[in-house]
């Protein structure tokens, strides 16, 4: 990725993809300006439109859930590395059914905007501190996740144009950032329904009709396809087993066993995800809705397959290893060989789309935390009226966008990949126990949530602070340094249990809750009262 | 919560297998097909078992459960409300 001859696409393909972008871009605006909520209601802000059918539903749960990260990043990790890719696709899948089963009903019978009203009401006594703690967490896990999107775009844009010069850098930060904000500040979430709903059609559109192509070429035979992939990866029968990735020694398996454990627990965890699950007025509609959410993501993660082993089998594990030694070149690669410069095209404005799509979710959801929880329950303690509070709203969603267009410009080297683990870390052991301890533990209390709020928040960040990650590895942010003395990569394993551990203990040590707050909790949680 | 200890645990156990005990998983069963990859497979036959599960157990046993008490919650409330305030105790 140094030279501008070794990029996937030419002017051509470029001025295309620039253009289907720029027109999908333009369309989905003008809507979001169109559907923007006009009467000045924070209900309308903070969930849309909640009469929507389960489809069309569970495709904007998908979009907010599927990131250029899976269409680029998962099948590049798949055409690499095989049968390790592979797994990591199953996780993102399986992340559902914890949301599915455990979480979406009681959340959303329970809650009212954001999961703050939730806990308020599980934990009535102390909740402003909760729910400061909540809005921490929740922040950070939104701001990571965001500037890995910004930083995405970069690392995107090097697949056509090699490495950008910091001008175009910064263009490309600030462009992308700046639909961001005004879709999440003036649209609100009608208008990020709408792109992640443009979004997720395009995105199963555009996987299978590559996938369709990939699996014509191979006459509709997947031992045929698997042999090829084979073949193609120059690494014999190594290719399809396990170990490719993450099997240099006991502590890599350990690493990504990490890794899945934080990415099947953090998705329920994640704040813009969450945000979808409250928007349904009925529990009917969200249990059909999530279904469809599973079964959509499903497909695509299946596709995601068939695109990562056509990539190999077709363009061959060496050309895209050449390109960019992560894979996240593998798709388009794949598509230029099948269709040309025009299905190039499609395929990366399809990854920009998603991209945007993503952080528009992200911020629309940090804009809510903190609009709501921080500003209307903690600093003006509930005294806010609803026009304050909208405004706020706008306003927090503007700073949410150029605090991460300016981390995104101070961290573009950063490796997408770790942030948005850091994420699903953060959310799985901070934000996690706090919904599961609420939701089913009676006696769960304040201190217990404070506890494993900001334990596990903490416990992650500290735990890749001093992980290979940051230093003592080449790859590191700080090579010359060498303060590691915790082996993994990803701080899952160890930090998942440390929250839950602390939630756990704190409400052990503190002082125990009235019992009737609890069971005025589970019945809200089972029938979902005043939600009509 | 059964159903998640079942799918969750039968994912986390699969990659626990396929890290530390690679012979099995690598035996093949049909041309390319290993037994770790059948796994993979299996993994999305499990998802929609116990979604399929989950529904119908919701639809079964909690559903009505849930109707019958929003019912008698909005009786209670209806009931309340259609009484004026000051005939609302009447003794006798």
């Amino acid at each position: 990725m140094v030279t501008v001859s070794a990029s996937v696409a030419d002017a051509f393909g470029l001025r295309l993809t620039f253009v289907l972008f720029l027109s999908v871009v333009v369309v989905t605006l003008f809507t979001a300006l169109l559907t923007a909520p006009q009467r000045d209601e924070i209900s309308e802000f903070y969930l849309g439109n909640r009469d929507m059918s389960p489809l069309r539903n569970g495709l904007a749960m998908c979009g907010d859930y599927l990131s250029a990260a899976t269409l680029l990043g998962s099948t590049g990790l798949v055409a690499l590395t095989g049968y390790d890719g592979l797994l990591y696709l199953c996780g993102t899948v399986v992340a559902w059914m914890v949301v599915l089963l455990l979480i979406a009903e009681p959340l959303r019978n329970s809650g009212r905007f954001t999961l703050g009203d939730t806990l308020a009401r599980r934990l009535p006594a102390r909740q402003r501190s909760v729910r400061l703690a909540l809005a921490i967490c929740t922040l950070t896990v939104c701001a990571l996740y965001l500037v890995a999107q910004l930083v995405g775009s970069i690392a995107l844009l090097t697949q056509f144009v090699g490495e950008p010069g910091p001008t175009t850098r910064t263009m490309t930060v600030i462009i992308i950032g700046s639909i961001v904000t005004i879709y999440a500040a003036i649209g609100g979430m009608p208008g990020a329904t709408f792109i992640q709903v443009v979004k997720a059609v395009m995105l199963v559109a555009g996987v299978t009709v590559v996938a369709v192509m990939v699996l014509n070429r191979f006459d509709w035979n997947l031992d045929d396809l698997l042999a090829s992939a084979t073949a193609g990866s120059g690494l014999g029968d190594a290719y399809l087993e396990p170990g490719l990735r993450y099997g240099a020694g006991p502590i890599s398996k350990l690493d990504f066993l990490s890794l899945q454990l934080a990415i099947v627990l953090g998705l329920a965890a994640l704040p813009h995800v969450m945000m979808r699950l409250l928007a349904p007025r009925r529990t009917r509609v969200l249990r059909a809705s999530v279904v469809w959410a599973v079964g959509l993501v499903g497909f695509v993660c299946l596709m995601a397959a068939v695109l990562g082993l056509g990539a190999t089998a077709v363009v061959g594990r060496e050309n895209i290893a050449d390109i960019d030694h992560k894979g996240d070149a593998a798709v388009l690669l794949l598509a230029g060989e099948l269709g040309g410069e025009v299905l190039t095209a499609i395929v990366s404005a399809l990854a920009f789309v998603t991209l945007l799509a993503v952080a528009a979710g992200l911020t629309l959801a940090a804009a809510s935390s903190l609009a709501h929880d921080l500003y209307g329950e903690v600093i003006r303690k509930g005294r806010a009226k609803e026009t304050e509070e909208l405004g706020v709203a706008r306003i927090a969603a503007l700073f949410m966008g150029v605090l991460g267009m300016l981390f995104a410009l101070l961290a573009w080297g950063t490796n997408t990949a770790t942030l948005a683990f850091l994420a699903f870390a953060i959310a799985a052991s901070a934000i996690l126990p706090t919904i599961v301890y609420s939701l089913f533990w009676r006696g769960f209390t304040a201190r217990g949530a404070l506890l494993s709020l900001y334990g596990g928040l903490l416990a992650s960040v500290l735990l890749v602070l001093f992980s290979p990650v940051v230093s003592s590895t080449p790859n590191s942010l700080y090579p010359e340094a060498d303060f590691a003395w915790f082996p993994l990569q990803n701080p899952g394993i160890v930090s998942i249990p440390a929250g839950f551990l602390l939630g756990w203990l704190g409400s052990l040590l503190g002082p125990p809750q009235e019992a009737t707050v609890y069971e005025d909790f589970e019945v809200r949680a089972l029938i979902g009262a005043d939600q009509r | 919560m059964c159903a998640t200890l079942l799918s969750v645990g039968a994912f986390l156990s699969y990659v626990v297998l396929s890290s530390f005990v690679p012979g099995v998983m690598n035996q093949r069963l049909a041309g390319q097909l290993t037994v770790g990859l059948a796994l993979a497979l299996t993994q999305f036959a499990v998802i929609g078992v116990t979604a399929w599960l989950y529904l119908r157990h919701m639809r079964r046993n909690v559903d009505p459960v849930v109707r019958r008490l929003r019912a008698q919650l909005e009786d209670h409330e209806g009931e309340q409300l259609r009484l004026p305030a000051g005939r609302r105790f009447r003794a006798w």
